[in-house]
């Protein structure tokens, strides 16, 4: 334990670096994986090859917008004091919602709206039970996932007949969007300018993405602003550290929990519709569609010490590791068999947990704070 | 100091303690507002549902307003319906089935209460029971052949079982050690795992031990003399109520173990006060490991009896009992024997889905959104409670902060 506890201290505080040097050591480990598996040279050579395809950084950000818009809500969450481990019933809702309010508006746009009130909806109670009801909050949040696996499956039987939503229209790329934009400038030469830099080898795959992903590296950017650089993050951020601080400093602290656990939502919300809108459909078998990326989402966070930017790092890790599974999966490079290269993504993230599992949370997290007490 | 001793000290001082009878039946009557609370957002949401569908005559009508849906006659199917037809026939189908997701889930539930007594929140039961299940049906058929009749009963029962502990106490201790010796959150590693499980038995099922005869991803069926014998129930019925007996049994010896043994002890004081339970000389990191050990032990049990009495052989797409335990742990208190009342309200609910999914156009996925409210009414009391007694919520993550919410409701 207490070996243990002072290798904590030293790995504290690494940050950003931390993230890095196990990005590196993460694709290490899969390189050699794959040369054990194999025991050839050239296998590991082929492995490199793949990562560093432009299909697989492409994969990678697509994979990256639910897992870092859900960890940016549970950023906002937990800063203020409140550990949201229901992210990933957020997801699930949001999911269902964004190919809902597709089918019902016919609208991509209007859908993700959809997704987002449906997240939101489901923060509220979440909100309501753990800041006015006092609710432990590991076990709320575990509720939200259940009702959430429950309801999501249930609600696409009643609409759609099956478990399985239909399919709806998907969110168009960008290139899509700038040829359609109507604007006589715009659509042919920023057309032409998106074609020639998404031939770029690799980094070309950062000009063809979703608007969701370019909305995700928005997103990270101002989440990073608003906790640190506006008098609404400071109270996040005094809420979740030093509630009796904010509170005798006039702030009513509750009222800064619900935002925050609602912002949480509408983040979660945008990321759970992207993801079910760039398939065009909502997927209830099993552990749904989400398959645990909002669980994904709160390691990220934790690995990136809630700075939205480590977190978007250590999330691109994670998808990462998702897109090459893809990819070897599609390409017989390996001869692992498909079900145990699925469990990379999971495996990893225990590995990450037991390498940098402290990560200092903020003070009053978990805690319900009481206005008056004494 | 002597176990008696250390074992004076908690029962005088612990907020959940008592005898164990009592236990169980201040639990129950805690599970019960938010048990009929939820029944009622469960009718809310079948009314709503039918608003949502289209179909040619409403099947229930309020205040004018016609739902596709009749809320009553869900219910009736769910709560009922898992009884089937008890005056003319009480050795049914429907109550075979029934009693026999009981029994599996006092397993789960035992196994989630057993972590939670000790301060882990074992979310892994899933994973546990996976590979608890695939481990002894493996067991068997590599051995089967050699032996069959009462004789092969008689050995290969208590080997599945002994096979299915095994692994599933392994796959348990995985998460506790992980948490143990470098703090990874057990949360997360036990919800990992289970998509590692299911992911590996898939390929398992899937791969080198698929039964050659089938298309589905199952091993071969165990021969029926390796199975749980359905005492009473007939023909297909696949209740088996020695093996529903030797789960109640579990459930008692476990509440025994946590109540007076020295393991017991440690393992609720380093729920209720991890840092007294250190000074005092327990081992935290080994009182982590041991009773993940022995949830995972329990879960895979749950496994191996799901082979054993249910399935015949082992077969992907588990049901959900590990993520039932949980709930069926939390509605019990966390008491074990209490567990045994709650595993019988989920194994009505599980068996009334299958009437509902038949006899109604109502997804059967309702159950699983009562599952999910039930967790979470439990978790605040203080909504029942109404009024603003200070209740001591704490730290993230397990320590005995989970065990006293949750046990909150016993006092609703």
């Amino acid at each position: 334990m207490s070996a243990a506890s002072r290798l904590r201290e030293r790995v504290d505080g690494l940050g950003t670096r931390a993230t890095v040097a196990l990005g590196a050591a993460a694709l290490l480990a899969v390189a050699l994986a794959g040369a054990v598996a194999a025991g050839a040279g050239d296998v590991v050579a082929a492995v490199l090859g793949l990562l560093f395809q432009r299909s697989t950084l492409s994969a990678a950000l697509r994979l990256s917008v639910p897992i870092a818009f859900a960890a940016l809500g549970g950023i906002f969450a937990e800063k203020a004091g409140v550990i949201n481990i229901g992210l990933e019933g957020l997801l699930i809702v949001s999911a269902f919602g964004g190919v809902y309010g597709t089918h019902v508006t016919g609208s991509v746009w209007l859908g993700l709206l959809g997704g987002v009130v449906a997240a939101v909806l489901l923060a509220l109670l979440f909100a309501v039970v753990c800041i006015e009801f006092r609710a432990d909050q590991i076990i709320a949040g575990l509720a939200i996932w259940l009702i959430a696996l429950g309801l999501a499956p249930f609600a696409s039987k009643v609409v759609f007949g099956s478990k399985n939503s239909a399919t709806v229209g998907t969110v168009p790329g960008l290139r899509g969007l700038v040829a359609n934009s109507g604007l006589p400038f715009v659509a042919t030469v920023g057309g032409d300018a998106l074609d020639a830099l998404a031939g770029i080898p690799f980094f070309g795959a950062l000009f063809d993405a979703s608007p969701m992903v370019y909305l995700m590296f928005l997103a990270v950017g101002a989440s990073w602003w608003t906790l640190n650089r506006t008098a609404f993050g400071r109270r996040v951020r005094a809420s979740g550290e030093n509630p009796r601080a904010l509170d005798t400093a006039g702030v009513d602290v509750s009222r800064v929990r619900y935002a925050a656990v609602l912002l949480s939502g509408v983040l979660a919300g945008v990321g759970g519709a992207a993801l079910s809108l760039s398939l065009g459909q909502f997927i209830g078998n099993g552990p749904t569609m989400v398959n645990g990326k909002g669980f994904i989402a709160i390691v990220t966070y934790l690995l990136g010490n809630y700075n939205p930017v480590g977190a978007l790092l250590s999330t691109l890790l994670f998808a990462g590791l998702d897109a090459l599974q893809l990819t070897l999966q599609g390409q017989d490079v390996l001869a692992v068999p498909r079900p145990l290269v699925r469990t990379i993504p999971y495996v990893s993230v225990v590995v990450v947990l037991a390498l940098f599992g402290r990560t200092r949370l903020p003070e009053a997290a978990g805690e319900h704070y009481e206005s008056g007490e004494e | 100091m002597t176990d008696g001793d250390r074992g004076d000290g908690i029962d005088a001082d612990g907020p959940d303690d008592g005898d164990g009878a009592d236990d169980a039946v201040a639990a129950a009557d805690g599970g019960r507002p938010p048990l009929l609370l939820s029944v009622a957002i469960g009718f809310l949401l079948v009314l709503l549902a039918g608003r949502m569908t289209t179909c040619a005559s409403a099947a229930y009508s309020l205040l004018g307003v016609g739902f596709c849906y009749d809320p009553f006659v869900v219910y009736e199917s769910l709560f009922l319906g898992a009884f089937g037809d008890v005056a003319s026939d009480p050795l049914n189908g429907q109550l075979a089935t029934t009693l026999s997701e009981t029994t599996v889930l006092v397993f789960t539930g035992v196994a989630v209460a057993v972590a939670f007594k000790a301060g882990v929140f074992n979310i892994g039961g899933q994973g546990q029971l996976v590979f608890g299940a695939l481990a002894s049906a493996l067991a068997v058929v590599a051995v089967a052949d050699p032996v069959s009749g009462v004789a092969g009963t008689l050995v290969l029962v208590p080997l599945a079982l002994a096979v299915g502990a095994l692994v599933g106490g392994i796959y348990g201790a995985i998460p506790g050690a992980l948490k143990a010796y470098a703090d990874a959150n057990e949360v997360i590693t036990t919800i990992m795992l289970n998509f590692v499980a299911t992911s590996v038995a898939l390929y398992l099922a899937g791969g080198p031990f698929k039964d050659p005869d089938s298309f589905a991803n199952q091993t071969r069926a165990l021969p029926e003399y390796a199975l749980f014998p359905k005492a009473l129930f007939p023909g297909r019925a696949d209740a088996s109520l020695p093996a529903l007996a030797l789960a109640v049994l579990v459930a008692v010896a476990v509440a025994y173990l946590l109540r007076r043994t020295a393991f017991g002890y440690d393992v609720r004081t380093s729920g209720l006060q991890p840092e007294a339970a250190e000074y005092g000389g327990v081992d935290a990191a080994r009182t982590v490991v041991a009773s993940m050990a022995l949830s995972g032990a329990l879960a895979g049990l749950g496994g191996a009896v799901y082979v054993l009495t249910i399935a015949g052989n082992f077969q992907t797409g588990v049901p959900d009992y590990g993520f039932d335990g949980i709930t069926v742990s939390i509605l019990a208190g966390n008491n074990p024997v209490g567990a045994v009342a709650a595993a019988l309200l989920f194994g009505v609910l599980k068996s009334g889905s299958i009437v509902v999914d038949v006899g109604t156009d109502v997804p059967p996925q309702l159950v699983g959104v009562l599952r999910g409210l039930i967790v979470l009414f439990v978790a605040m009391p203080e909504f029942f409670r109404m009024i603003g007694r200070r209740v001591d919520v704490r730290d993230r993550f397990g320590g005995s902060r989970d065990a006293v919410a949750t046990d909150g409701g016993e006092e609703a």
